[in-house]
């Protein structure tokens, strides 16, 4: 019995000392193979007497059982010990830079081209555009601007001829409108590149964008104008803003309005960018003149309607903080990775 | 348009109200105030007399003075050559704020000084307004001014503050004071008194005056003699407007002629009686010769120009300025008024040719009311009786009809309350329309109303709605939404379609560009498949700017270039725009890309700009937009070999259309337009919005496995590799089922190995069947004759 303990205690001893699966699978050949002690230990058997023999043999069958336990929970223990081993040689360095898409940008006056198409669409405007080149009939007779006006100078605009041009503002687009869709109910926002007989500075530039919109049907007041205004104000600048009307004058608006918004950096306390005053102007609007109406082939009796025209590198420049209206059109990479954000 | 607090005085009391206030209330009704000027500036000042006068010790232009000034004698060092002891001088004291900066108490070169004896230009007076000894030197005032007196400016009439003011072009009416005093009154709601005038020049004797137009552009003309008048200095009230007008005081009677134009807005010119022989004054066109005007310049008149004559010979340019031969001057005895009516557009056209913009001619550009005229000559004459000594004065010629007839509008409380969005009752519009002179009758809640003359932008209701809002705030209007029938806002077919390609190449990591639609010459000769002719402006900005493009890709490449001078690295940019021909416009989207689209370094991946990512950026792009990869062909390119590498570009075909081009730029051209690198195309949006596109089906998906066999080959340089998998395609068939469900080339490979002409091609492709598992033996056959239809069609040779 003796031996049985005592091959027990020399096991436990070297499976405790085992370190790796390969040490662990000759332990296991050396001790249960056929030629191991534990085999060596039934060949004593025979010396037994015959009534011990059964003990015997049970006990020398317990060890075997036991011994393989052992081994499997070692085994399953080396195993996860190496495994923890080899993912620990697997480690990486996660600061390293991502293999990172690059996205691309969409030019910040598209940006804020989609955002206010997106914001009127949301309120049932019809978005119609047209061609560069207008007949001045739309641009500048429909629109209430007589002959001897100057911009209808062909010093003052971008003439093709005498009749043709590249349009002033996209009013040229509303009279288009106006005209295909008399008597019934119009709107629609127009945007669309305009063209102007003036040197490219920090403010200014000969070829900008506009955005038009135009509604005519019974009853569409000034103060119906006020409230679409103030929705997309409030829209593009935040909810917490405001907006105010000065009277103002473009002939083909009766009353006519210039719009400031409250001041989206000092939110109406006066700072630089509002000039002291807490107000932005944004853009001009009106009631449709009713010269224009009847023009088109509307009563201005029976309808009436209103218009704004939004500069869209304005918006844009007061959104985004933009400086010089002459970065939109150099298209420096630099200037573009600023707008990488765009859904 | 400037007018001052004192000039509005003179018409009304604004006593009560602040500069600032009225800034307030006119800019909200319209008037935009966009400055305030201070005439002049200066604290703690006081009159001062210089006792004593000495040179400074240490200084060979200095002097040291004693300054009483009332309640102390202060050593004051001036540096002014025309001080001297026993003047009258304007002090200012330490601690003096002026334009300049505080004045401080200290030693100039050793001598104490207590102050500072001012120049006007010092206290902030406009110094195109100061003689050149005011300009000069101190200011010295009068032998009575009151010593000690601390308001020097009000004491010198030089405290006045001066609104200006920003107005719309139909409010010019209100270049005139006059009509700026009653709309200021009507706007501050105050009882407004003009001077009478009415009838004053309806005086005189017969007259020896002639007076004559020989052109459409002159339709109207007063003239009158005043035989005698009195030249002298104006009165202090004058010289006081004028300056706060930015005016220049002369004389009386040229300040007559001034003050009349600035009260009423009608330009008119006095001349010498005794320069215009005969009296004889004909307006005519028509000439073309050299003429020096009053400014002592030559001008080149032309037969568009109006001008005025005597005996055949110019005296004045019509509206803008007069002659140097008939001026007043300090020895004129008697005068000939010209107060006459011209065409806006001919005085426009001639004063911006000459480059001559007076006060005249931007009164007569802007308009000038109908009875001006008359107006006018009545002040100018009770003027010149009070301040010119006038007599001998003869009856007034006119020429011409001057029309005119009070206009009516009506409206009802309705119109107004429709026009605005408000609920105003009777008697608020009834107000306003009394306010504003316009003689309001209410009858049943219909108004008529009668417009003065200067109101020349009164034509209807909607010019009294807005008056009635302008005049009560639009603070007060509502915000509402219009109420009307429900509409579906959408973009249409074009415009969805344009977001996806811009959405699209943007995320795909191109810059989104705009460039200028007007183009050089040069560009326009380099257009692109351009539809049709270009089209020129008739007159040209510049020659950068002088044709409108076909073409986007011009402009795109100098965005490159512009990007690769500043090592901008990898740029890849595109722009969807539409370009214009003769007879038509069309949308196109073009893209120019080097350097490498994607790029990670340190790990060694890189996706570069070139003819493949091109050519698969619009696969993927027709693709997403519904035009399968299988319509679509990319062909040589036979269309334009002067701007593409012949050799790396193809026409984009879907079906007969040729949608555009794609490929490496040509190197001359990426020479000539300074870019490196560049791979392009530009393709024609409107083909592609037109082109049937692909509705999105369902296709179940197979249940049976795939299996994969890959092959290599060697086939000639020349030879496509399309054409090689068109005819294994032809071969793909099990019982009639296509069991070729993709051809993948996954190598190609020149060069070493491989003989000079050839090219070593790899493909795996994939088989699958619907109906059932592939067996082997299927998939063999299938192979077979894949591998024999390439060897015998396309020369191919199988590798090991």
């Amino acid at each position: 019995m003796n031996e049985i303990e005592q091959l027990r205690q020399e096991f436990n001893e070297k499976i405790s000392s085992c370190q790796s699966l390969s040490e662990l699978n000759d332990l296991r050949v050396s001790y249960l193979g056929k030629k191991g002690p534990v085999q060596g230990l039934m060949k004593l058997m025979k010396d037994l007497p015959k009534e011990e023999k059964p003990v015997f043999g049970q006990k020398v069958n317990c060890l075997k059982s036991e011994l393989s336990d052992l081994i499997d929970a070692k085994k399953v223990e080396l195993e996860e010990k190496e495994m923890l081993s080899k993912i620990e040689s697997e480690k990486i360095d996660i600061t390293l830079p991502g293999r990172k898409p690059n996205i691309g940008t969409i030019h910040p006056l598209n940006l804020m081209w989609e955002e206010l198409e997106d914001l009127f669409i949301g309120l049932g405007y019809q978005v119609i555009e047209g061609n560069d080149i207008v007949d001045d009939l739309y641009c500048f007779e429909r629109a209430n601007i007589p002959k001897d006006h100057p911009a209808r100078d062909m010093q003052d605009s971008l003439y093709i001829d005498e009749n043709n041009l590249l349009r002033t503002h996209t009013t040229a687009i509303q009279m288009v409108v106006l005209e295909q869709s008399a008597p019934n109910p119009v709107k629609v926002i127009c945007p669309g590149k305009v063209y102007r007989r003036d040197d490219d500075d920090a403010t200014h530039s000969h070829q900008f964008m506009q955005m038009e919109g135009l509604v005519v049907g019974e009853n569409i007041s000034l103060s119906d104008l006020k409230g679409t205004l103030l929705f997309m104000a409030r829209k593009i600048f935040g909810q917490d803003k405001q907006i105010r009307f000065r009277p103002s004058y473009f002939p083909f608006t009766e009353p006519s309005v210039e719009v400031d918004v409250s001041c989206h950096v000092c939110g109406g306390k006066g700072c630089p960018t509002c000039k002291g005053t807490g107000w932005i102007e944004i853009l001009g609007a009106g009631e449709v003149n009713p010269n224009v109406l009847k023009m088109a082939g509307y009563d201005p009796e029976k309808v009436s309607g209103f218009a704004f025209g939004v500069g869209i590198e304005r918006m844009a420049m007061l959104k985004y903080g933009i400086d010089d209206i002459r970065h939109f059109y150099t298209n420096d990479k630099r200037f573009a990775d600023e707008f990488k954000r765009f859904e | 348009m400037k007018i001052s607090r004192k000039w509005l005085s003179q018409y009304m009391d604004i006593s009560d109200l602040t500069i600032e206030q009225l800034q307030e209330k006119i800019t909200n009704a319209g008037f935009e105030v966009e400055a305030i000027e201070k005439q002049s500036q200066g604290t703690n000042l006081v009159i001062g007399y210089v006792e004593e006068c000495t040179d400074h010790p240490d200084s060979d232009h200095l002097h040291c003075t004693k300054v009483n000034v009332g309640d102390a004698v202060l050593d004051v060092v001036c540096g002014a050559p025309n001080v001297a002891a026993g003047q009258k001088v304007i002090v200012a004291k330490p601690g003096a704020i002026l334009p300049g900066g505080e004045i401080k108490a200290g030693s100039i070169r050793g001598q104490k000084s207590e102050g500072m004896i001012c120049a006007l230009f010092e206290l902030g007076v406009d110094s195109k307004l100061l003689t050149e000894d005011q300009l000069n030197g101190i200011e010295i005032l009068p032998e009575d001014a009151p010593v000690g007196n601390t308001d020097p400016l009000g004491y010198l009439g030089l405290d006045d503050e001066i609104l200006d003011i920003g107005l719309t072009p139909n409010r010019s009416d209100c270049l005139a004071s006059f009509s700026m005093a009653l709309e200021a009154g009507a706007i501050l709601n105050r009882e407004v008194t003009l001077p009478e005038f009415d009838g004053a020049s309806d005086i005189g004797t017969s007259t020896t005056l002639k007076i004559d137009s020989k052109t459409d552009r002159c339709p109207y003309f007063l003239g009158k003699i005043i035989g005698s008048v009195k030249i002298k200095e104006s009165p202090k009230w004058m010289k006081e407007l004028l300056m706060a007008s930015g005016v220049h005081s002369i004389n009386n009677v040229v300040d007559i002629s001034n003050i009349v134009m600035l009260e009423t807005g009608q330009p008119m010119h006095f001349y010498d009686m005794d320069a215009i022989p005969n009296h004889e004054i004909t307006v005519a066109d028509g000439f073309d010769e050299d003429y020096t005007a009053l400014d002592g310049v030559t001008y080149r008149l032309q037969p568009e120009d109006c001008v005025i004559t005597n005996q055949g010979k110019p005296i004045g340019i019509a509206g803008i300025m007069g002659g140097d031969d008939s001026k007043i001057l300090d020895t004129t005895k008697g005068l000939i008024i010209e107060c006459a009516h011209f065409d806006h557009v001919s005085i426009r056209n001639t004063a911006r040719r000459l480059s001559l913009q007076t006060e005249a001619s931007v009164r007569y550009q802007k308009g000038i009311e109908p009875l001006a005229a008359k107006k006018a000559l009545d002040r100018a004459v009770q003027l010149l009786i009070e301040y010119a000594d006038a007599e001998l004065i003869e009856e007034t010629v006119e020429y011409g009809n001057n029309p005119y007839e009070p206009k009516e509008i009506k409206c009802t409380l309705n119109d107004i309350n429709r026009l605005l969005g408000t609920s105003y009752n009777c008697q608020q519009v009834y107000d306003i329309f009394e306010r504003l002179h316009f003689a309001p009758v209410l009858n049943n809640e219909e108004f008529t109303v009668t417009i003065p003359s200067y109101r020349t932008d009164m034509e209807g209701k909607a010019d009294l709605a807005e008056e009635v809002i302008r005049i009560i705030g639009f603070d007060s209007l509502p915000t509402t939404l219009p109420l009307m029938e429900m509409t579906e806002g959408k973009l249409n077919e074009k415009q969805k379609l344009k977001r996806t390609i811009r959405h699209y190449f943007a995320s795909q990591g191109l810059q989104d560009c705009i460039t200028y639609t007007l183009i050089s010459t040069e560009k326009k000769d380099n257009a692109i498949m351009p539809k049709g002719d270009a089209v020129e402006l008739a007159i040209p900005m510049s020659e950068e700017r002088r044709w409108i493009r076909t073409s986007i890709l011009p402009s795109l490449l100098d965005t490159v270039s512009y990007n690769q001078a500043r090592n901008n690295k990898d740029c890849n940019v595109f722009e969807y725009s539409d370009v214009s021909y003769v007879g038509g416009q069309q949308s196109r989207v073009a893209f120019a890309i080097s350097g490498q689209l994607q790029q990670s370094r340190w790990t060694g991946y890189s996706l570069p700009s070139d003819f493949y990512t091109a050519k698969g950026l619009i696969e993927s792009l027709l693709d997403q937009i519904g035009i399968a990869s299988a319509r679509i062909a990319f062909k040589e390119n036979t269309i334009d070999t002067k701007h593409f590498h012949p050799y790396r570009s193809a026409a984009i075909y879907i079906g007969k259309d040729c949608i555009g081009l794609c490929g490496q730029i040509h190197p001359s051209y990426e020479k000539q337009t300074n870019v490196k690198g560049v791979i392009m195309a530009e393709l024609d949006c409107d083909l592609l919005l037109s082109i049937k596109k692909a509705k999105v089906k369902f296709t179940p998906l197979s249940k049976y496995p795939s299996v994969s066999r890959d092959l290599a080959f060697v086939i000639d340089r020349d030879m496509p590799v399309e054409k090689v998998i068109n005819v294994m395609k032809k071969q793909g068939r099990v019982n009639k089922e296509m069991v070729i469900r993709n051809i993948e080339v996954f190598d190609v490979y020149e060069g070493e190995h491989v003989s000079e002409n050839e090219k070593s091609v790899a493909l795996s492709v994939l088989f699958q069947s619907d109906t059932h598992t592939l067996k082997d033996e299927e998939i063999n056959t299938v192979f077979n004759n894949i591998i024999a239809a390439i060897v015998k069609d396309c020369n191919a040779q199988l590798r090991g």
